[in-house]
């Protein structure tokens, strides 16, 4: 099926039954999904899958439809459904499609490789990380290694005459380990992706980590409800950016729904704090040449040494904000609206070591896992489960589990006093490990 | 934590997810019922027609060809609209098609899946041939003729969706919207966000089964945003079932929108939470997705059989305080975690996990079912064609219990109550837990006080259920999403209930 061709005559479709504009965001991908666990496959998965989603405007209102099945008479029944809809939902001169023809070049988004490297590769390499995580005389039990990878094409049109395209593949591994000690339980994971296979880090490197982060939280200590530093690990520290990049969506912030509503141009942070969006990394996880509706992406300083310089926006927020679109529309998939969403999101590193912000704390907790669901968008509070190590006189003393970390945004942002330079950019959202000078500990 | 769920979305792993307040969830429709169907409009239960049982047979037959002891094809059509009312605007209407077919080979512990959404001979042959790589050089069986069976039927309807015109949805909604700004001046939006599907399902596998059903869905969301002195709430409330539009007759969805009206009006008074250890009153209904995280998930029975949950070697043994009994039940009437067989075609009954504080059964698939060598209850569920099945909650509950529900609050001295949950998860290894407040007040000297804001609970799975000292009389339900790399819709219940000692995230020490 040529999907270009088909985009084409389905947005000609669109008008001609009655669309006074239409959009057409085509995904064709495919995906291998392989599990090793003691040593033996037990789990392999295959597939090819593609879908379509259309978007109609009439006199300014807005449906749409979406199909798995690209067959005509499906399409059809999606396209009248889209424009039956289309005259009940509420008319909105901001329901306007992307005009502009041009995407960001990015490099390194698409591996040839990672199909050619065979399957039985692909296995011998989880047998050889798992024997690795197993190699720790700690590790009691393997969850399994797991591989993955996806490659997929974006076919975008609409009737403004665009019609853009993509492919981009993801590969990676990483696997589950478990350390027993009497009726104790602790697992550790690591798993680790990257555009192209050649890229993928060793597999002592993964094996390791995750052998460590199960081993090393053995034999916990209870600690008393305290306020104290907080030093968020690298791993976790993302954890904390979920609720500011929900708080930065332009749709949240005209709807009076976000914290950082009213706080454009003003202070939100201590100095050290830098949040970027970046479409255009080359490689990066999230890189793209344009984004869920065919705006070209773009490299943004969001927050600038503690001050916030801009939103998010898709067009449609964009317009009826009265501002330009970010390039932030974001898909879930073929079969969504484009909502809005960041690109490669970081926290800019900063230039000490992890070590020596360890050793610049007295009485503090490192923390090593977050749960929960982060700083509330709407009101900023925060409130979290929270695991780790607890710090006396500059030193890991020993590790804690089970205890709650809570604040406010602004006790977090403008507690910011330390950051470290371990910024890891090979995730989606990234972020330094970073210390907090005191927030509410909650324990025995 | 396990990576597998951080792969390309970074999601936490059996979180129950919240609907964020955009959604992509949406569609708006009004008034009176006609027949809304579009001509030429395929309908789910068509799906059994699609291929013939010869069909099916082959490729089975296919998938076994290379070796195998087991093999499965999965056939499933989803028609769903969603319709989003925002700041008084009919912002979207969505209407999803979605068919497909996955087939699944097992050799001893070995699975292999593949999945195609073109429903052709051609690709559910080649579906079944990439499945059966795992079986490759291994012994095989013989299939059995598959034979059509019917089960029980846990799901009436009076008014079906296929005939409810768009327009009746989205007068349901414009109530709904109309309600919560009415209720109060400082609610200042209101998001209404209807979702309805119909999926239709057929199962055949190598064992000779053969069975097909069509399940309708309701899932109807209100969230409101009040907005205080420099302080805002957002409230939600959401009810589903899988019935017919008949729903908004017994629930009106106007109280839908009160309920949550009144939570973000309530907690703009909210003061800040004690944090540390202490007597935790959890009221009756939704609260019971505290149960779902903190025991739920480490009974299903994918990672008991891997050795490697918190309950191995804990069946037959005393695991929580004898006041507490657990019950996962898929066949409760209409209710949205009930279907009439699971996604591998085990009818669904209802299991009693825990009773009376003694773990007397697990949560299977027929994977774990056959390493345990246990019975299979029912809980092999899939999201869609797209995923293999896995162990998963229907249903579950706390069994009602004996003390009265004011008792139990005027017997706790000082202590927190929490009203309403926006979610938790849970480490399924080493039991290790949270869970997330919506609505709290303290507890002080018997009274229900004042109103504090959101607060994380964290806790281990064994010290919750073994602390669970009151159980109230009062059993109630609320519906959720439940993610555990991939989505169940589920139902969570439990009588109000009293845990001593749960460490509470508050900003205020004590």
């Amino acid at each position: 099926m040529d999907f270009k061709d088909l985009a084409k005559q389905t947005i000609k479709k669109c008008l001609k039954k009655g669309a006074e504009a239409a959009e057409i965001y085509l995904e064709n991908g495919r995906n291998l999904t392989i599990e090793v666990r003691n040593g033996e496959i037990e789990r392999i998965q295959e597939a090819a899958s593609y879908g379509a989603g259309l978007r109609i405007i009439i006199k300014g209102r807005m449906a749409f439809a979406s199909s798995n099945d690209l067959k005509e008479k499906s399409l059809d029944e999606a396209i009248n459904r889209a424009i039956a809809f289309a005259k009940i939902t509420s008319a909105d001169p901001a329901n306007v499609l992307p005009d502009d023809p041009r995407v960001s070049p990015v490099e390194g988004l698409y591996d040839p490789l990672i199909r050619q490297v065979p399957i039985d590769e692909k296995i011998e390499l989880l047998r050889r990380l798992e024997k690795l995580a197993m190699k720790d005389s700690r590790i009691t039990k393997s969850g399994g290694a797991t591989y993955r990878e996806g490659e997929g094409e974006i076919i975008l049109a609409n009737s403004n005459g665009l019609l853009k395209s993509f492919q981009a593949t993801v590969c990676g591994y990483g696997i589950e380990v478990v350390a027993e000690k009497g009726e104790q339980k602790s697992s550790g994971s690591d798993f680790r992706q990257r555009r192209f296979y050649a890229d993928l880090p060793p597999l002592e490197e993964v094996a390791s980590k995750a052998a460590r982060e199960a081993s090393e939280m053995l034999d916990p200590r209870p600690v008393k409800t305290q306020r104290a530093a907080v030093i968020f690990d690298r791993e976790v520290a993302y954890a904390l950016l979920g609720g500011i990049l929900s708080a930065l969506n332009g749709e949240r912030v005209l709807q009076g729904a976000s914290f950082l509503g009213k706080k454009l141009g003003q202070k939100i942070a201590s100095d050290f704090l830098t949040l970027i969006d970046d479409g255009l990394r080359p490689k990066g996880l999230a890189s793209k040449p344009f984004d869920g509706e065919g705006v070209a992406t773009q490299r943004r300083i969001i927050v600038h040494k503690g001050i916030l310089q801009g939103y998010m926006y898709n067009t449609i927020v964009a317009k009826r904000a009265g501002v330009e679109s970010t390039g932030n529309a974001s898909r879930n998939s073929f079969s969504s609206l484009p909502g809005i969403g960041p690109h490669n999101f970081y926290m800019e590193a900063g230039q000490a070591k992890p070590e020596d912000i360890i050793k610049a704390t007295k009485t503090g907790f490192l923390v090593k896992e977050i749960t929960g669901y982060g700083i509330n968008p709407v009101n900023g509070h925060f409130s979290g489960g929270a695991s780790g190590f607890w710090i006396e006189n500059g030193r890991i003393a020993f590790p804690v589990k089970g205890l709650t970390i809570a604040g406010s945004a602004d006790e977090i942002l403008f507690g910011l006093d330390l950051v470290a330079n371990d910024l890891d950019l090979n995730r989606i959202v990234a972020a330094p490990t970073f210390r907090v000078k005191a927030l509410q500990i909650g324990g025995d | 934590m396990s990576f597998q769920d951080y792969f390309f979305k970074e999601i936490p792993r059996r979180e129950f997810l919240e609907l964020s307040l955009k959604g992509s969830v949406a569609l708006a429709s009004a008034a009176t019922l006609l027949s809304n169907l579009l001509s030429g409009e395929t309908q789910p239960k068509e799906i059994v027609s699609l291929f013939s049982r010869e069909d099916l047979n082959k490729v089975i037959q296919q998938a076994l060809r290379y070796g195998g002891d087991f093999a499965e094809v999965y056939l499933e059509h989803r028609l769903s609209r969603s319709l989003l009312l925002e700041e008084g605007k009919f912002k979207s209407a969505i209407y999803r098609l979605s068919q497909g077919a996955g087939v699944r080979v097992m050799a001893g512990d070995k699975t292999g899946y593949a999945y195609t959404d073109e429903l052709t001979m051609e690709k559910l042959l080649r579906a079944a041939e990439v499945a059966s790589y795992i079986a490759r050089n291994g012994k095989t069986i013989k299939p059995v003729p598959i034979k059509e069976q019917k089960g029980p039927n846990y799901i009436t309807v009076k008014i079906p969706l296929q005939i409810v015109a768009d327009e009746k949805r989205l007068e349901i909604m414009q109530r709904a919207h109309e309600a919560a700004l009415a209720y109060d001046a400082r609610i200042k939006m209101a998001s209404i966000d209807y979702y309805d599907e119909i999926r239709g399902r057929v199962i055949a596998n190598s064992e000779g089964l053969y069975i097909f059903d069509e399940l309708p869905l309701i899932f109807f969301t209100v969230q409101t945003l009040g907005v205080g002195n420099n302080t805002s709430h957002l409230g939600r409330e959401r009810i589903s079932r899988r019935c017919g539009i008949e729903l908004f007759d017994e629930i009106k969805p106007e109280d839908v929108a009160r309920t949550c009206a009144r939570e973000s009006v309530a907690m703009l008074e909210a003061k800040e939470a004690p944090a540390g250890k202490m007597d935790v009153v959890v009221q009756n209904g939704w609260g019971g997705v505290l149960v779902h995280e903190a025991v739920g998930h480490p009974l299903e029975a994918d990672n008991i059989a891997k050795g490697i949950g918190i309950f191995v070697g804990k069946m037959d043994k005393k695991v929580a305080s004898d006041v507490f009994t657990l019950v996962d039940d898929g066949s409760l009437p209409n209710f949205r975690g009930t279907t009439n067989f699971d996604d591998e075609g085990t009818p669904m009954k209802r299991n009693v996990l825990i009773k009376d504080g003694v773990l007397v059964k697990f949560m299977t698939d027929l994977l774990s079912a056959k390493q345990l060598k246990m019975e299979k209850t029912g809980n092999g569920r899939r999201e869609s064609f797209q995923f293999m099945p896995i162990p998963r909650m229907t249903n579950t509950f706390i069994e009602r219990g004996k003390d009265n529900p004011q008792e139990i609050i005027a017997s706790t001295k000082k202590g927190l109550y929490v009203q309403s949950i926006s979610g938790g998860s849970v480490n399924p290894i080493t039991g290790v837990f949270n869970f997330t407040c919506r609505e709290a007040y303290l507890i002080e000297n018997g009274q229900k006080t004042i109103p504090v804001k959101g607060a994380t609970l964290v806790g281990h799975c064994l010290d919750i259920i073994q602390g669970i000292d009151a159980v109230g009389h009062d059993l109630d339900f609320g519906p959720g999403i439940c993610g555990k790399g991939q989505i169940a819709e589920v139902t969570a219940g439990q009588p109000t209930v009293r845990i001593r000692g749960i460490n509470v995230g508050g900003t205020r020490g004590r």
